[in-house]
């Protein structure tokens, strides 16, 4: 983190943010299911200058035979960015902090993937990064689990994702680039709205414990902003718009 | 039965109570939840939900369209659009005196070769078991393979087999229905095979809309705009 | 593609009767290609970046254009790397990993087509010579597949490119500093088009689509220049062609380039 633009105002005196928003206010959020011709599932979302494609297939075959699982299948997630995504160009390579994330967004939808239903198969989700400015692997997230449903991969509920934060002594919602590369925390979170867990919670920065409780509930009550947007993504799709 | 419908989505609350989960539902606490995105039906004593989307899961006797990818010398796997690939022992078609040294497994189907075969077996502890030894099972020599999602099959089959007979009789075309979402379109003339495709893949995409039949015999009319 | 995709026995024999008859699967004439559409500027914080749709075959370039050191015997010359990757979203059998030849052919092939019409002068991207240059980078990726990458890869490359700005950069205490206000366009000396032709039994295609693809016995991938000079060619498969087929690919490979390099004018000129 570190504050790289120290004369940078994250927080000015009317409390609005360096991108115009008031302190509780996410980006501008855009969901689309599906969308891909040869996945079996997908999505793609803007989240403020975020643009994320995910492709899902699946539930199938798992080569090497070895990895497959006899009880239940298993879920395979890797979060890429493209070269072309970042500030400066970004080697093609999978770098150490792809590898962390594709992790931690796997287990952020073991909770809410029913896979003890297929064994012996694996459900792939391929998380392409086209474009970055802070809070892609909540907007990853996000995005995963609308393919995911696109996919008709059963799931116990949806997982939606936003991050919560701290500038200038206050706790935001959605942080951007500039505000986690110079603020004072950021913590992504990833909820399951109907059964009310968190499944993805990261920090990085300090916070007061009376903070840290705040972050967690703007964060969870942010999620469930985004949950209505992925409901609205498949019902744009699948219902017509006639969803009740 | 009609109100009693409702769109869902995975994690959707359908209702609570005493009600036996069936498919796409599972209970959670006191709460009947939808696990799939589709249409809801609660029923006396249970809930399930139609799925809009998803792969085809083998049903023992379902009629599909598979597609060679490999054999071995005892048995052909087949390519079933579903997450596990079909296995299709030599026995069920050169019979119970099969013989590796006599029989070559190529000489009757090879790879990339198209099949309409039935589920024999299946269940989640191994791969799909297929036959074609019945009458109208068996390589399929001619004709034009059409891919649907297989949660459409139920609506291009039709009330009793409305749609599908309509649009059979509308292009003169035989069609053969996989379960599985693979469709096989012949027809003597190639317009009314383009038709018959046309219509097929009308069903795919806008199988959630109402007057869907309305559309697809006016496109069969040649009354549609294209 | 980069592994065996079995196709249906029933498809490839469809595919050649309908030749035989001048017709193709999906309605077009044998030397006729797809619908290509191009998105310039799709991904606005890049320096410039197009997504182009080839019937259903979708590609994302996107340019990143920064300050690098020159190679050691061209000091007077910039850098231009051009690379494509498949994206395992793109078709289920796509797998992760090392790019396999495949896609290491197609991406060399995308960067020579490019390279050798010399579309970018290069020696105008040298901040200061032997020591500080401008490195022009064109990053493919495929997202959705259905055939004929080779020229799906070549137009997002190609309009991308032409959609893009570079910074002005000067020396300032041995860095190179970006300069206020020094936006312009890249140095642009042509506009390279590449026309991929795959060869069916005895048949001649254009823009193979998927099935044609999995059906094609070799192909041949050719690049011309806005003076409809060729200066790049690629075969590939395993069958061969005849002298007159190649001299014929070259012919349709003119007459269809002009046709797309009018659309990719029209993506220079939106861009100044």
């Amino acid at each position: 983190m570190g504050g790289r633009d120290a004369t940078m105002v994250l927080l000015d005196e009317n409390g609005i943010r360096c991108d115009g928003r008031k302190v509780d206010e996410p980006r501008r959020i855009m969901i689309k299911a599906g969308g891909l011709k040869n996945a079996d599932g997908s999505a793609y979302i803007e989240f403020g200058d975020n643009k994320i494609l995910v492709g899902v297939f699946g539930p199938r075959d798992v080569h090497p035979k070895h990895m497959s699982n006899t009880d239940t299948g298993i879920l395979r997630v890797r979060y890429h960015m493209e070269p072309f995504s970042v500030g400066e160009r970004k080697n093609p390579a999978p770098s150490r902090r792809e590898i962390e994330i594709s992790k931690v967004i796997k287990e952020a939808l073991e909770p809410a993937v029913m896979l003890e239903k297929f064994p012996r198969t694996a459900v792939d989700v391929f998380i392409e990064i086209l474009q970055a400015d802070g809070g892609t692997r909540c907007a990853a997230l996000t995005a995963a689990s609308v393919a995911l449903a696109d996919a008709g991969i059963p799931m116990r509920d949806m997982v939606a994702a936003i991050a919560a934060g701290k500038v200038a002594d206050t706790v935001i919602l959605d942080v951007n680039n500039e505000e986690d590369q110079a603020g004072q925390a950021d913590m992504p979170i990833g909820y399951m709205p109907s059964l009310k867990k968190i499944t993805l919670l990261q920090l990085d920065g300090v916070l007061t414990p009376e903070e840290y409780k705040k972050c967690v509930d703007v964060g969870v009550k942010g999620c469930e902003l985004v949950y209505e947007l992925q409901k609205k993504a498949l019902n744009d799709k699948y219902f017509g718009n006639r969803g009740d | 039965m009609a109100d009693k419908r409702k769109y869902v989505i995975p994690g959707d609350v359908i209702t609570s109570g005493p009600f036996r989960p069936e498919q796409n539902v599972i209970l959670e606490g006191n709460n009947i939840i939808a696990t799939a995105v589709g249409i809801s039906e609660i029923y006396e004593d249970s809930v399930k939900v139609i799925p809009l989307t998803g792969k085809y899961i083998p049903k023992i006797n379902d009629l599909v369209i598979g597609k060679v990818i490999s054999h071995t010398s005892l048995s052909w796997e087949l390519d079933v659009n579903s997450c596990y690939v079909g296995f299709l022992p030599a026995q069920d078609v050169f019979g119970r005196d099969f013989s590796t040294h006599a029989d070559e497994l190529s000489s009757k189907l090879k790879t990339g070769d198209l099949v309409a075969a039935r589920i024999a077996n299946f269940d989640r502890t191994r791969d799909p078991l297929i036959t074609i030894s019945d009458r109208d099972l068996g390589k399929i020599d001619d004709g034009v393979l059409v891919k649907i999602s297989s949660s459409k099959v139920p609506r291009l089959i039709g009330k009793k087999g409305s749609m599908i007979q309509m649009i059979e009789m509308g292009t003169n075309a035989a069609v053969t229905i996989g379960q599985n979402g693979w469709v096989v379109v012949s027809c003597e003339t190639e317009e009314g095979l383009l038709k018959a495709k046309k219509a097929i893949e009308m069903v795919n995409e806008k199988a959630h809309i109402a007057n869907l039949t309305d559309l697809i015999k006016d496109m069969l009319d040649g009354k549609d705009e294209s | 593609m980069t592994s065996v995709s079995v196709i249906d026995e029933l498809k490839r024999t469809q595919i050649l009767e309908l030749l035989e008859q001048g017709k193709r699967v999906d309605g077009r004439a044998l030397d006729e290609s797809r619908e290509l559409k191009i998105e310039p500027n799709a991904i606005p914080k890049a320096n410039g970046s197009a997504r182009v749709y080839l019937g259903d075959t979708e590609v994302i370039c996107g340019v990143k254009i920064q300050p690098d050191r020159p190679f050691p015997d061209t000091g007077d010359k910039g850098l231009f790397i051009c690379t494509a990757e498949l994206l395992p979203l793109s078709h289920p059998t796509v797998e992760t990993g090392p790019p396999q030849p495949p896609v290491i052919e197609l991406a060399r092939v995308t960067d020579r087509g490019i390279r050798e019409s010399h579309m970018i002068d290069v020696t105008q991207l040298v901040i200061e010579k032997d020591k500080s240059v401008i490195g022009v980078f064109a990053d493919n990726v495929v997202v959705d597949y259905d055939g004929n990458l080779f020229d799906a890869c070549s137009y997002a490359a190609t309009a991308a490119l032409l959609n893009s700005k570079t910074p002005t950069w000067e020396m300032v205490d041995e860095k190179p500093t970006v300069v206020e206000g020094g936006e312009k366009q890249l140095p642009i000396n042509t506009i390279p088009v590449s026309v991929t032709m795959a060869k069916i039994g005895n048949y001649i295609v254009v823009d193979p689509n998927g099935d044609e693809w999995a059906s094609m016995d070799s192909r041949v991938t050719i690049t011309t220049d806005s003076d409809g000079n060729i200066c790049a060619l690629q075969k590939g498969g395993s069958d061969g062609f005849t002298q007159d087929e190649i001299n014929q690919c070259g012919e349709l490979s003119i007459k269809v380039g002009a046709k797309i390099r009018e659309q990719l004018k029209s993506v220079q000129q939106e861009s100044q």
